[in-house]
C-alpha cells in the first residue's frame, strides 16, 4: 500500500504543483516562510544558486579526484589524510577504546550484583522450600512496643 | 572536569595557529581526544551522587550522559560543517570553529555548574555564539527574523528566572545544588509563590520547548547551518530539560496542582507538532517539528516528578538528541546536492545513494522509537508514569506515538522510497566523511542497547 502510494504521490504533487504554477513549474510565492526556499527554479541548469560566490557552476570533485574523501577539496594527501585521522580517533580510540573503557566500569549502585544476589537467594529458598519472602522484614516477636493506655 | 575543560579551550589557539591546510583534520581530532576522555566521566566514584573536584564544577548521573552528549558533539558537528564552509576564508572558517568551541565551553560549564546562578549564566551565555552561527552562516533571509525569535523568546523567559533565583537566594541563602537538596522544605503558600514557581520553570520551558512557546524552534532549526541544527536539537534543547530536573527538587508541593495545565500542554503539543509534521514540505522543519513532539514527551515526564519520568526524559533527552542530530545531518547531505530543503525534489533517492538509504532508515526507524533502542525505552517510561498518574493521558500519549511512526515513516518513504526524478540521478555520490557522521551518530545509539544504566539517571 505505501509503494502505491510512493507511486501515485509525485504524479499527483506534480499534477498540483503544475496546475497551480502553470507548466513551467516556477514558483511565483513570495519567500516569506522556510519552504519558500524549495522554489523549483533550482531546476534551471545555470541559475544564481548553482554558482558559487565567484559565478563558476558546480565542479564534481570527484571527476579531479575520483578517491575524494569528502574532507579537502583541492590537495589529495590532506583529504586522504583528514579521512585516516578521523576513522582512527573517531572509531578506533573514541568508540571502541572508550567503549572498552565504559564496558569495564564497576558496577554503580550495585545493580548488578542486587540482581544476582536475588537470583541466588531464590534459587536457595526453593531448593530449602522456604517461602520467597516473608511478610515481616523484622522478626516480630523481638519487637518491643510500649503498652497502650499512658500517654 | 578541568581535564576536558581546558583542552577545550586550547582548542582556541590551535584553531587560530594551525595552517589553513590541517585545520580541519587538527579540529577533528583533538574534538574526538576531548570526547574520548569526557567518556571517564561516566565512572562514578561515589554513592552520594555528586562527584566533584572543586565546589563549582560537578557532575552527577543526571549531567554526566548530558555531558558526553556535548562533547561527542563537537566532533561531530566539524565533520558536519567541513563541506560547506570550504569556500570561505580561512578566518571565517576558524572564527566558526570558535563559536563551536565556545558553545562546547559554555555547555560544559554549564552541565558541570553546581551554583545555579552559573548555571543560569552559561545557559544565557549559549545563546550567543548559537545566535551568531544562525544570523550569520544561515542560508535564508528569514535567518534574521530565526535570530530574532530564537534569543528574545529565550530572553523573555529567563528574565523571570534571574529574579526567581535570587528570591531563592534569599530565602535560602545559598543556590549551591550540593546544599538546596538538604535545605527545609520552602513554605509555598501564596499567590507570589505560585508566581515564583512559574518564574523558576518558564526560562526551561521556552527551551524545551513546550507546546505554545515553542515558535522559535522551527525558524531556529530551519534556518541555522547543520552545525547550528545539530548543537540545538541535540543538546541546547536539553538544557531546558536538565535546568527543570534540577529545579524540580526545590519546588514541591506547589507542583502537584501548579504542573497540571503544563502537563496537558506538552501532550496536547505531542499530538499537534506531530500532525503538523505530517503536512510538512520542507525536510528540515519536519525534523525541527518532530523534536517539538519529542521533548513535548520529555517535559511531560519531567512535570510529573516521579523516579520513571526522571529517569525516561533522560534516557528520551540522550537518545533524540543523537538520532535528531543524525538526521539533520542526512538533511544537509540532501540540502547540499540539490540546494533545497523541499522534500518532493529529493524523491527516490535510495535507487542512487543506497547505503545513505540504510542510514536514512536506521535513524527514521530510531526517530519511531523501535525498540531496543533507547528512544522507545524513554517513551515507555514516560508514558508508563503518565498513565500512572492519570489513565487518560494514555489515548493522548498513544495517539502521538501511532503519528511520529506515521511522519517518520513519511519521512522515509518521501525521500527514498518511489520513483527517481530525471534531475536527482546527477546527484554526486555520498562522501566518505558524510557516511563517518552517520555511523559516529548512530554507533552510540546502538551500543546504548547494550549498557543503558549509563542514562539512567540518578533516580535508579
Amino acid at each position: 500500500m505505501a509503494s502505491r502510494l510512493s507511486r501515485i504521490w509525485p504524479v499527483v504533487s506534480r499534477v498540483r504543483l503544475s496546475s497551480a504554477l502553470g507548466t513551467r513549474c516556477v514558483s511565483q510565492t513570495p519567500k516569506s516562510s522556510a519552504a519558500g526556499a524549495a522554489v523549483a527554479s533550482d531546476l534551471q541548469p545555470v541559475s544564481p544558486a548553482l554558482q558559487d560566490s565567484h559565478g563558476h557552476t558546480e565542479v564534481n570533485p570527484f571527476e579531479k579526484n575520483p578517491d575524494f574523501h569528502g574532507f579537502h577539496h583541492h590537495d589529495t594527501f590532506v583529504d586522504e589524510w583528514n579521512m585516516r585521522l578521523a576513522f582512527f580517533f573517531g572509531i578506533s580510540v573514541a568508540i571502541v577504546i572508550g567503549g572498552t573503557f565504559i564496558h569495564y566500569l564497576p558496577d554503580h549502585g550495585m545493580r548488578q550484583w542486587a540482581r544476582r544476589e536475588a537470583e541466588r537467594l531464590i534459587k536457595q529458598r526453593e531448593a530449602e522450600g522456604l517461602p520467597l519472602m516473608t511478610e515481616n522484614y523484622y522478626d516480630p516477636s523481638k519487637i518491643i512496643l510500649p503498652s497502650s493506655g499512658d500517654e | 572536569m578541568l581535564k576536558v575543560l581546558i583542552p577545550t579551550i586550547m582548542l582556541f589557539p590551535m584553531i587560530w595557529s594551525s595552517s589553513p591546510k590541517w585545520l580541519w583534520p587538527t579540529a577533528t581530532t583533538q574534538s574526538l581526544l576531548i570526547a574520548l576522555i569526557s567518556l571517564t566521566w561516566l565512572k562514578w566514584p561515589s554513592e552520594t551522587g555528586w562527584s566533584a573536584s572543586n565546589m563549582y564544577l560537578a557532575t552527577d548521573p543526571l549531567s554526566t550522559p548530558l555531558l558526553v552528549l556535548t562533547c561527542w558533539l563537537l566532533p561531530l558537528m566539524i565533520l558536519a560543517s567541513q563541506n560547506h564552509l570550504h569556500p570561505e576564508p580561512i578566518n571565517r572558517q576558524r572564527l566558526y570553529i570558535s563559536l563551536l568551541i565556545s558553545l562546547q565551553t559554555f555547555l560544559i560549564m554549564a552541565f558541570g555548574a553546581t551554583e545555579i546562578i552559573m548555571f543560569y549564566i552559561m545557559f544565557e551565555a549559549t545563546l550567543v555564539p548559537t545566535l551568531i552561527i544562525i544570523t550569520r552562516w544561515g542560508n535564508q533571509t528569514e535567518r534574521l527574523n530565526a535570530g530574532t525569535y530564537f534569543l528574545f523568546y529565550t530572553l523573555a523567559g529567563s528574565l523571570p528566572l534571574l529574579i526567581a533565583l535570587l528570591l531563592l537566594q534569599q530565602s535560602t541563602g545559598t543556590l549551591s545544588m550540593l546544599i538546596l537538596q538538604y535545605s527545609q522544605p520552602l513554605t509555598l503558600n501564596s499567590w507570589g509563590h505560585n508566581i515564583w514557581w512559574a518564574g523558576c520553570l518558564i526560562a526551561f520551558l521556552v527551551k524545551m520547548p513546550l507546546y505554545g512557546v515553542h515558535l522559535w524552534l522551527p525558524k531556529a532549526h530551519v534556518e541555522a547551518p547543520v552545525a547550528g541544527s545539530m548543537v540545538l536539537a541535540a543538546v541546547l534543547l536539553k538544557l531546558g530539560g536538565y535546568g527543570m530536573m534540577r529545579m524540580m527538587i526545590m519546588l514541591d508541593p506547589l507542583s502537584k496542582e501548579l504542573a497540571y495545565p503544563f502537563i496537558i500542554l506538552a501532550l496536547w503539543g505531542i499530538l499537534m507538532t506531530g500532525s503538523i509534521c505530517l503536512r510538512q514540505t520542507d525536510l528540515k522543519s519536519l525534523i525541527a517539528y518532530s523534536s517539538v513532539s519529542h521533548m513535548g514527551l520529555v517535559a511531560g515526564g519531567i512535570l510529573v516528578q516521579t523516579p520513571w519520568g526522571f529517569t525516561g526524559a533522560i534516557i528520551l533527552m540522550i537518545a533524540h538528541g543523537l538520532v535528531s542530530s543524525a538526521l539533520f545531518c542526512l538533511a544537509n547531505t540532501t540540502y547540499e546536492r540539490t540546494h533545497s530543503r523541499a522534500m518532493m525534489l529529493a524523491r527516490g533517492m535510495q535507487m542512487i545513494l543506497p547505503l545513505t538509504a540504510v542510514w536514512w532508515f536506521i535513524a527514521n526507524l530510531a526517530n519511531l522509537a523501535l525498540p531496543p533502542l533507547p528512544n522507545l525505552m524513554g517513551e515507555i517510561m514516560i508514558i508508563t508514569t503518565l498513565f500512572n498518574w492519570s489513565p487518560w493521558t494514555i489515548m493522548l500519549s498513544g495517539l502521538g506515538t501511532l503519528i511520529t511512526a506515521a511522519y517518520s515513516l513519511y519521512l522515509f518513504l518521501m525521500t527514498q522510497r518511489g520513483p527517481t526524478p530525471n534531475h536527482i540521478k546527477g546527484l554526486s555520490p555520498f562522501h566518505t566523511r558524510e557516511h563517518l557522521l552517520m555511523a559516529l551518530h548512530l554507533i552510540p545509539v546502538i551500543l546504548l542497547v547494550t549498557k543503558p544504566e549509563l542514562i539512567w539517571g540518578w533516580c535508579y
